[in-house]
């Protein structure tokens, strides 16, 4: 199976990513490699039935409902690259609501 | 108690490496205060530890190798690093890294490469290749890396040190920059068994901030054992394929020879899906991964790139050059298998196949063997640049680390030769939870092997 | 029916998001509490911060099981969460923590009753657990929007229903009565105007007689109560104008504008609503024991359904007296302990409903007047001390400044006069003042007692008993 030139620009907008026009080429060839490499799961017979494995306990936690916020050295406005009035500021979404 | 100047001095001293990434001055300035306030009672007291640039530090800057964390200065430290410090340990600077933790050779660093500390044309593996340099070069005498796919194990066989991966669970994740969720651990870098598993032993530990580490106690160090006699090392036939490098089985076989020699019983077992093991983990790893660094958006922390026409360019530019190849390329591929029509076929099939590969590790077990062991790498270290055009050949540097990650179970890399004077490594796999067995094995075969003959 | 005469069904789903009470969020220890200063009350969690890690509040879990259990719900002892991908500003992972294909709950009702077709029983198809999101303002700087994450990893609960509601009306009937039930078992304030009750709506529409589902439409941003039926009839017209006239209707999201009272589509240049979802690997499953599941039910009060029910055997009530004294708990268990008082039922049912319900609605929901006191003013009324009129009068003193009622009502003079003899002075001058009147009625005009009566009560200021001043009344005519 082949990975096209609009499949990697639909994926990247998904994943909110710029690709460079240049690079699409050679993207869109190095990801059908490693799809095919990795496809090559289809082939083994595994049943329906059989269940995922996943590693660590068995049943999550209960956290007991207090307020107890895990300290923070510094508020986001030291780490935050715009910051106004305590809030986050992004541009506007645009065409968006 | 080390000296803080001159734990300072020694890391500077291997800057050829460019294997630290935290800036001299503000090294020294930190170690020394460190030093000032550091428990004199921890059990660690004093020892300086390199800590990989994915995990949080309030000390230093946290970047992941990455310019979309540069300059990233972490309001909280991880749950790892606050045990080292009440031990009394010293962070002796952040290292270098494959971006996000996603490589084999450190050459995915936004930073520059890492350089081989025993021949400067090649890498020291990846992704932790800055903390192995620096273990290897005796500039510190541990370090914490972490484990994905192999990313201790492999950098370990390849500069000739010790490298522990625990069993997923055993120490907590918090403060880990996530990658592969389901398969990060924290790991440790050490001169010997001995420095590698105290460092483990404190950082290990129940931690009610991450949901996925076990409710259990830190993990209790064995005693160095007599001999092997009563354990049953199992050599799984898939890991030493006909196409294996004739010196790494030469390693090999005369580690085996040796830990028979110590009484250990030897046999071969199979686990038969190991073929699967490296495509499974390829798609489990950028999948959770594509998940993982969707925060990266230049929104609440770090750099942003120019995009202030609207919300989405800012997106699109921040994490477009924010993100390097290696990592935007398996965000893709993990975006691409989780993504509607494909999650059946590629995830689901994955996390199934996962099954298996831990159903294999199950029956040997069960079958009466206590440990396998196996190479730790098909290779010693690579040229720097010979992999980089081809990522699948990159990615079957992991073939004999990827399984115990994807069975959650712990393993350990100790040097066990040399090939054309680079370092090999050989690999212990032990049972879940069962850490002290497998430093156990370690222990006995570290002293009997010549680690820096050739083989 | 709409203009050109066809018959056109609507199909509506609600899907309801629920902010559950807790004190701290769902996967970390910050504060719920509401109006803190933006981006206060927040932790590397629920900031999405490089190296942090989900972890469940137990709490919340436990009300999110009690209302499953009040839909009578199958409550499934192992479910998964799951991540929602998308990116937004007011999302911090990218991702948002949530059910997918192995919810909490399923296969619950809820019953209400429709203003066009009476008792309904609309399915509750899944009830999941869920973190929420920051909150975006987009008119606060300008070109820009402001992001404030106190809100973020707040405990929620999705309630989504059938597409079994049959009109706006009826909509707004079946999230009024979701309301109750939520806040009767007290998971969470259900206030649209905080926003701790959010609604989206499907619509869609089709022919009277069309067995077949037809596209439909989700309608988000209703943003008060009062804007449900308003924002759904909207959409449903333009859906019958839009297929009348030829259209088809496309699948899309409209938001609805409370001050145009239209709904817009949200523009946006891709619809890709590929969500990813993935078990989330931070989370172990969530395993509910029988044991918890049990002590959940036990947490349960009387649900309104069974309490409405109760009331009509137990007091004797009509099926709608009973409901408007069982619409709030508050309303329930004051009427209840107004009858304990002791009191008589029918009488305290009609205090309640009458008085102490118009006095709280001025007064924050609050019923001011303490059932003791409540109880004391029926027995004075019953007891022939005061009229009903003087009674309201003393109970809207009792409501102000409190106080005992007979105290009250004495020293504001309202205590009826039953002393025949006091009454009979007065039917006296009232016959003697009006010998035509009284001649007419002893001619047979009986109608003219209730213009005595009105005489007697105005020559007494009111205080008349008017039951025992008629009787006096009709033995002096009589005589």
């Amino acid at each position: 199976m082949s990975v096209s030139r609009e499949d990697v620009l639909r994926i990247a907008q998904l994943a909110e990513l710029d690709v460079a026009e240049e690079g699409l080429p050679e993207l869109a060839e190095q990801m059908s490699r490693i799809l095919d490499y990795v496809a090559q799961l289809s082939g083994v017979p595994a049943s329906d039935n059989l269940k995922p494995y996943v590693p660590g306990p068995d049943a999550i936690r209960f956290r007991s409902d207090e307020v107890a916020p895990t300290p923070l050295a510094f508020g986001p406005a030291v780490f935050a690259p715009a910051f106004k009035e305590g809030f986050f500021v992004v541009p506007k979404l645009g065409q968006f609501e | 108690m080390s000296d803080a100047k001159a734990v300072a001095d020694r890391l500077v001293k291997a800057k050829r490496l460019n294997a630290l990434l935290t800036p001299p001055k503000d090294l020294r300035k930190s170690l020394l205060a460190q030093a000032a306030a550091a428990r004199p009672t921890g059990v660690l007291y004093g020892m300086p530890i390199a800590v990989k640039d994915n995990i949080c530090t309030l000390e230093f800057t946290t970047s992941c190798g990455s310019r979309i964390l540069e300059g990233y200065q972490s309001p909280f430290e991880a749950t790892a690093i606050s045990k080292l410090k009440a031990a009394g340990a010293l962070i002796a600077g952040k290292t270098n890294c494959d971006e996000f933790a996603m490589g084999s050779s450190t050459e995915h660093s936004a930073y520059g490469r890492v350089v081989h500390p025993l021949d400067k044309s090649r890498v020291p593996g990846g992704s932790s290749g800055g903390s192995a340099a620096l273990v290897a070069a005796g500039a510190v005498p541990a370090a914490l890396g972490s484990d994905t796919g192999g990313s201790v194990r492999q950098p370990a066989s390849f500069c000739g040190v010790v490298g522990i991966k625990p069993t997923y669970g055993r120490v907590s994740r918090y403060g880990l920059v996530a990658f592969g969720s389901s398969l990060d651990q924290i790991g440790v870098f050490g001169r010997s068994v001995h420095d590698a598993a105290r460092v483990l032993s404190v950082i290990s530990g129940r931690d009610s901030r991450d949901s996925t580490c076990e409710d259990r106690d830190p993990l209790r160090l064995p005693t160095v054992p007599e001999s092997l006699q009563g354990f049953v090392i199992g050599l799984p036939r898939e890991y030493f394929p006909p196409e294996l490098d004739p010196a790494v089985r030469r390693a090999c076989d005369r580690a085996i020879r040796m830990m028979k020699e110590l009484g250990a019983a030897v046999r071969e077992v199979s686990l038969p899906h190991t073929a699967y093991a490296v495509p499974t983990y390829y798609v489990i790893a950028p999948a959770e991964a594509s998940s993982n660094l969707a925060r990266y958006d230049g929104v609440r922390y770090g750099p942003r790139f120019d995009g202030s026409a609207d919300i989405r360019a800012l997106y699109r530019a921040t994490r477009g050059q924010g993100f390097g190849a290696e990592v935007r390329r398996r965000i893709l591929i993990g975006t691409y298998v989780l993504s509607a029509g494909y999650y059946d076929a590629y995830y689901r099939k994955a996390q199934q196949m996962r099954a298996l590969i831990a159903q294999d590790f199950r029956n040997a077990f069960d079958r009466g063997v206590d440990l396998l062991f196996t190479p730790t790498v098909p290779s010693p270290a690579f040229k720097a640049g010979e992999k980089l055009n081809d990522p699948i050949s990159m990615y079957m540097s992991d073939i004999f680390t990827v399984t115990a990650n994807l069975a959650g179970l712990p393993a350990i890399s100790l040097p066990i030769g040399r090939v054309k004077g680079l370092p090999i490594g050989g690999q212990l796999i032990g049972q879940a939870f069962l850490e002290d067995e497998m430093i156990e094995a370690a222990y006995a075969l570290e002293r009997v092997v010549p680690a820096t003959d050739e083989a | 029916m709409s203009q050109t005469g066809q018959h056109w069904e609507t199909i509506i789903g609600l899907e309801t998001h629920v902010q559950l009470r807790t004190k701290s969020k769902m996967f970390c220890g910050c504060s719920t509490a509401f109006g803190a200063p933006p981006n206060t009350q927040v932790c590397p969690v629920c900031l999405g911060l490089p190296g942090a890690l989900p972890a469940a509040n137990g709490a919340a879990i436990g009300l999110a099981v009690r209302g499953a259990l009040a839909f009578g719900c199958t409550v499934h002892p192992r479910s998964i969460f799951a991540r929602k991908n998308y990116f937004y500003p007011d999302l911090p992972k990218g991702y948002q923590i949530s059910q997918f294909d192995q919810p909490l709950a399923t296969q619950g009702t809820l019953s209400f009753v429709s203003p066009e077709r009476g008792a309904v029983t609309a399915t509750i198809v899944r009830l999941h657990l869920e973190e929420d999101a920051g909150k975006s303002i987009h008119d606060r700087f300008p070109k820009a929007t402001a992001v404030d994450l106190n809100r973020s990893g707040v405990p929620l609960i999705e309630i989504v229903s059938g597409p079994d509601l049959r009109s706006p009306a009826e909509a707004r009937a079946y999230l009024q009565t979701l309301k109750q039930l939520l806040e009767y078992i007290g998971i969470s304030d259900c206030d649209m105007e905080k926003g701790s009750l959010r609604v989206d709506a499907n619509v869609s529409v089709r022919r009277v007689g069309e067995t077949v589902l037809n596209t439909r439409t989700e309608v988000k941003n209703i943003n008060a109560f009062s804007f449900v039926e308003k924002a759904l009839t909207v959409e449903r017209d333009r859906q019958i104008a839009l297929v009348e006239s030829g259209g088809s209707v496309t699948q899309q999201t409209m938001l609805y504008d409370s001050k145009e009272n239209t709904v817009r589509p949200q523009r946006s240049k891709e619809e890709s609503h590929d969500y990813r979802y993935f078990p989330e690997p931070d989370l172990p499953p969530l395993i509910l024991t029988p044991e918890f599941v049990a002590e959940q039910q036990s947490e349960l009060p009387e649900l309104p359904g069974q309490k409405r029910e109760r009331f009509m055997a137990q007091y004797a009530l009509s099926r709608e007296h009973a409901t408007v004294l069982t619409a709030s708990r508050a309303v329930a268990d004051y009427f209840e302990n107004v009858v304990r008082a002791p009191a008589e039922p029918q009488a305290a049912a009609n205090w309640v409903m009458t008085e102490a319900l118009a006095d709280a609605k001025d007064h924050q929901e609050q019923l001011r007047v303490a059932p003791g006191a409540l109880a004391q003013i029926i027995a004075l009324v019953k007891g022939g001390t005061l009229s009903n009129q003087a009674a309201k009068r003393v109970f809207g003193e009792v409501a102000a400044k409190g106080g005992d009622p007979r105290t009250v009502a004495e020293s504001l003079g309202l205590v009826q006069v039953a002393d025949t003899n006091v009454l009979s002075g007065w039917v006296t001058d009232v016959l003697g003042a009006h010998p035509t009147e009284v001649a007419r009625y002893k001619n047979g005009e009986v109608k003219l007692m209730p213009f005595f009566l009105g005489q007697v009560m105005r020559a007494s200021k009111g205080k008349a008993d008017p039951k025992l001043a008629q009787r006096v009344l009709e033995e002096k005519l009589s005589a």
